[in-house]
């Protein structure tokens, strides 16, 4: 008897099981990310896994960051929101605050397991006092990659841990090379000077610096004046960081062109530099006067608010971020996973692929969390924008730096 | 005429002239089609041989153009969606301005002269007044990310060619209307028969006005297919293309010629309508 | 003709469906959109979340944010460069062009070519044209001797972009110009010869005059095209060196309202440009009263 009603119970809730996944079977979903064709073909074989799992079909498109924000809108214009869409942290709030998100907590609360597992750094960017509205699937810290091959032609020794900016300096003039007409042929060090992520917060952070004021009131990252003033003289006096638009002509990764020996930058670029041809390496962030310093920002998923499948897309959001799929992440060598156990495990610090995963990890000890708060777009296109002018050789620095802090904090004014 | 040193000292100035024009002329060359020159060697430069000193390709090489294949897969489908809408923008432009101006230069009706007026105001109304709420009602309508909203509203009429077709109706014999209609002729056969092919030269002008600018603009796309590549016109696409593909000038530039090619096909073979159409719409 | 026909029997019917697409066009294009981002520019509205009334903030907000009067005088500052620059290149290429002398066809098809082609495509080849080390202008500044320019920078960008504008409009101008001037009878500037007038005279006594109607077309046209630049300033400035220097009104609309998308913002900035605009309209009209010729 027992037995009996116990193998039917069994089949009863094997067929009930089987029809809760049958359910979605033959749904789809559109799943949105920024990137380079490198990375939608991560995302695509990630896709394929999940859809031979589950059966459910995933659309994923991918578009450029200069584009994409606008290409979410668009759908959202159109009322078809895709249901799981790439965010990045400093912008989550902007998007929060415009009611377009789906709030996470009923769905994490089926699946506890699945949140504890995360590294809290990256965690804590996608909460808000209602609970979760997205959560991260990686998170990138930003280091010192170089040329190998150029260090060696010049026979200078690799990038230490002891580096301070004043040594990356004198390597970086060292590693200027012209041609026999007086022609730069090759650029010390080649970093972004719009977006405070891959350089400048960790810049200023090193000279005890800060970015904007805890209420967001007020941009401080301006206040100090000597890392600024390093930037303009290695532009300037040096002329081992390229001008804009020398940067453009080569596609804006000088680094990527083999034209620069150094960049700071994080380890979404390492797919990019290994499909170009590059023999790079990675070494921590140099000193700076009040100590080492570098920037941590993650990705995440958010859902959006009236997409048609969210129960299908919870599960596309649940398979990123579980081990199956941070592990298969991981090795594609994309960004450092946002599962500890995959982040620390041995295929991601010893991957075949020789990237010095560790370094990125450990440089969390020493990293700050990139700003976040609304009207984060806003504020950075303005500094960014104005920050342009230390390309010009006729500003100062400190002209030139508080321009930028001004227009910054016009913009913050502006948002509401 | 004069005989003698007047008469020759004449024809050296003017020999002079014709020779300082044919400078000037030849600087002009350089200055408007040099681009497009520099355009094509460069497509046909190894990436490597980009940034050389050497004005013409060495070695010479279809590599980019290959590329196309790959890299740009949608480029090809771009210029076809540019023809589309560009075309269903001309006609629609040439049906729409030409029926109201017809109506509006020959017949009677009350509220003629307001209607008229009315039209015309859209002459001063700028086009980025328009744009956010016909954004709003394309959305309601579902029709964002679509190439919809690129065409439609040309079959809507519009000021310019409205303006332009009535003064040239105005120019008109309208006797032939009357006879017409006494012969038992409805109103669109009066119009289809006689007096559109007798627009022809205005409706030339316009139709070159509207497909150029159907074909080069960026705005609207950009704003409706911002990233969909099967769906974009060639505008949006060689700016995704710009983006994606920053630094590769050699491939760019193959991407360039690709985008220019049709436009000057099109204006090899009708340069003489082409050119006349232009002018008409200035000296109306 | 002048309108003569009353519309009978069927006449009526067809005369309203012959309109009925204009008169769509002007509840959408003209009257009803301006109507409605009138009414949006007192709004906030993200796109996603329904708008809400704010009065007049949007405005004030706008006249006295810096950003957006320095678009609109980035905006002001490109127009009265371009229109007469494109004016004085396209009228000279047309007189140029007006000698009859042979090879004429050939010349003009090449002088009018470029306005055909699209902004993007122009802006792509004049991006690689101004490139630092390997674009045109600088080798052949290179060629006498002068260091490369930074074309692209702050304080040559403006230029840059004004250049590539101009090169991709002269052409329809130059057209315009050229059917007008040889429209001009002869028999004027016969008569002139004859009375002894210079070539310097002929041209302004005569033939500015009579091709006046086409100038007051082409003005207006250049303008209205000027104080709506975007093209060439999304393609050639976007993230550039200069970018802050360069943003025009237009562009601060598409990025308030598309990028950011602050519809409520954008809607009031469209609707103070087209104020600009008709500003500009009204002091052209009056302008024509007094200068343009008709016969």
């Amino acid at each position: 008897m027992k037995l009996r009603s116990s193998l039917i119970g069994l089949a009863l809730a094997l067929t009930l099981l089987a029809s809760c996944a049958g359910g979605d079977r033959g749904k789809t979903i559109t799943v949105l990310n920024w990137g380079s064709e490198a990375e939608a073909k991560v995302w695509s074989e990630l896709a394929a896994d999940f859809g031979a799992k589950t059966g459910i079909k995933v659309n994923i498109e991918t578009a450029e960051w200069d584009v994409y924000w606008e290409k979410i809108n668009t759908l959202y214009a159109a009322n078809t929101p895709p249901e799981v869409f790439a965010m990045d942290a400093p912008l989550f709030l902007d998007w929060y605050s415009r009611d377009a998100l789906l709030p996470l907590d009923p769905y994490i609360k089926k699946d506890q397991g699945l949140v504890n597992g995360l590294f809290p750094e990256a965690l804590a960017a996608y909460k808000t006092d209602k609970g979760y509205f997205g959560l991260p699937r990686d998170f990138q810290t930003i280091v010192l990659f170089y040329n190998k091959a150029m260090f060696d032609q010049a026979k200078l020794p690799y990038p230490k841990d002891s580096w301070t900016w004043d040594d990356l300096r004198a390597a970086a003039k060292k590693l200027t090379l012209r041609d026999s007409a007086g022609k730069i042929t090759q650029w010390g060090f080649s970093p972004d000077l719009w977006d405070i992520e891959p350089f400048m917060s960790s810049l200023v952070w090193s000279y005890g610096g800060d970015i904007i004021s805890a209420d967001h009131k007020k941009t401080l990252i301006g206040d100090k004046l000597e890392p600024w003033q390093l930037v303009w003289d290695m532009i300037h006096v040096d002329k081992s960081i390229p001008d804009q638009d020398t940067q453009t002509q080569y596609g804006n990764d000088m680094f990527r062109a083999g034209k620069a020996a150094m960049i700071s930058i994080g380890h979404w670029s390492v797919p990019e530099y290994t499909d170009a041809g590059i023999d790079w390496a990675v070494a921590p962030m140099p000193k700076g006067p009040a100590g080492r310093a570098t920037s941590v920002n993650s990705a995440g998923f958010v859902m959006a608010k009236n997409c048609k499948n969210p129960e299908a897309g919870w599960k596309w959001i649940s398979f990123v971020l579980s081990e199956e799929g941070q592990t298969k992440l991981a090795s594609l060598n994309f960004a450092v996973p946002a599962r500890k156990s995959v982040a620390q495990s041995q295929a991601f610090l010893e991957n075949p692929a020789k990237v010095d995963n560790k370094l990125f990890i450990d440089a969390l000890a020493y990293a700050h969390l990139k700003p976040i708060f609304v009207g984060y777009d806003a504020w950075s296109t303005a500094f960014g924008d104005n920050l342009a002018a230390i390309y010009d050789p006729t500003k100062t620095a400190a002209g030139v730096v508080k321009a930028a802090v001004d227009a910054a904090d016009r913009a913050l004014a502006g948002s509401k | 005429m004069n005989k003698g040193n007047p008469s020759r000292r004449a024809r050296l100035a003017s020999a002079l002239g014709s020779g300082a024009t044919y400078i000037l002329l030849l600087l002009g060359l350089i200055v408007f089609a040099g681009p497009f020159l520099w355009m094509l060697a460069t497509s046909f430069k190894i990436p490597a041989e980009q940034f050389s000193k050497s004005l013409l390709p060495h070695p010479f090489t279809l590599v980019n153009y290959e590329r196309l294949f790959t890299s740009a897969r949608f480029l090809w489908l771009q210029v076809f969606n540019s023809f589309q809408v560009s075309i269903l923008s001309t006609i629609g432009q040439i049906l729409s301005c030409s029926m109201a101006a017809f109506v509006l230069s020959l017949y009677r009706f009350r509220g003629r002269a307001l209607l008229f007026a009315l039209i015309l105001a859209g002459l001063v109304i700028p086009a980025q007044v328009t744009l956010i709420p016909n954004f709003i009602l394309f959305s309601k309508l579902g029709l964002v990310g679509t190439k919809v909203p690129l065409w439609i509203t040309s079959f809507l009429g519009g000021a310019f060619g409205t303006f332009l077709l009535r003064q040239y109706f105005s120019a008109l014999p309208g006797e032939l209307a009357e006879a017409a209609r006494v012969d038992g002729a409805s109103l669109p056969r009066i119009f289809f028969t006689i007096y559109l092919p007798m627009a022809k030269p205005a409706l030339a002008g316009l139709a070159i006005l509207t497909f150029t600018g159907s074909w080069n603009e960026l705005t609207r796309p950009l704003i409706y297919l911002p990233s969909n590549q099967r769906l974009t016109t060639l505008t949006v696409g060689l700016s995704l293309y710009q983006a994606q593909y920053a630094g590769q000038w050699s491939f760019l530039m193959a991407c360039a010629v690709v985008s220019v090619l049709p436009i000057l096909l099109i204006f090899l073979v009708a340069q003489r309508r082409i050119i006349e159409g232009s002018a008409i719409t200035g000296l109306k | 003709m002048e309108a003569r026909l009353k519309p009978r029997g069927s006449d009526r019917l067809w005369v309203l469906l012959f309109l009925i697409p204009s008169l769509f066009g002007v509840a959408l294009g003209g009257v009803g959109s301006s109507a409605v981002s009138i009414l949006l520019s007192f709004t906030d509205w993200n796109n996603v979340s329904p708008p809400h009334w704010v009065g007049l903030a949007n405005y004030i907000a706008s006249l006295k944010d810096s950003q957006f009067l320095e678009a609109v005088s980035t905006t002001l500052r490109f127009t009265i460069v371009y229109v007469p620059l494109c004016l004085v290149t396209a009228l000279s290429a047309a007189l140029l062009l007006n000698r009859r002398l042979p090879g004429q066809g050939f010349f003009r098809a090449a002088f009018f070519f470029p306005s055909l082609t699209s902004a993007v495509a122009v802006a792509l080849v004049f991006s690689w044209i101004y490139a630092k080390d390997g674009g045109l202008l600088n080798r052949a500044l290179g060629l006498v001797g002068i260091p490369p320019i930074t074309w692209m920078g702050s304080k040559t960008i403006f230029w840059a972009v004004t250049i590539a504008n101009v090169w991709g409009a002269v052409g329809e101008g130059m057209i315009v110009f050229l059917a007008a001037l040889q429209a001009v009878p002869s028999l004027y500037y016969e008569a002139a010869r004859i009375d002894g007038a210079g070539s310097l005279r002929r041209f302004f006594k005569i033939t500015l005059p009579l091709i006046s109607p086409a100038i007051f077309f082409q003005i207006v046209i250049y303008t209205v095209n000027a104080l709506q630049a975007f093209e060439y300033i999304y393609m050639l400035a976007r993230r550039q060196q200069g970018a802050s220097e360069m943003t025009t009104a237009v562009y601060l609309i598409y990025r308030n309202g598309f990028r950011w998308f602050n519809m409520g913002l954008a809607s009031t900035e469209a609707v103070l440009l087209a104020l600009v605009i008709v500003i500009f309209m009204v002091l052209y009209f009056r302008a024509e009263k007094r200068f343009v010729y008709y016969e």
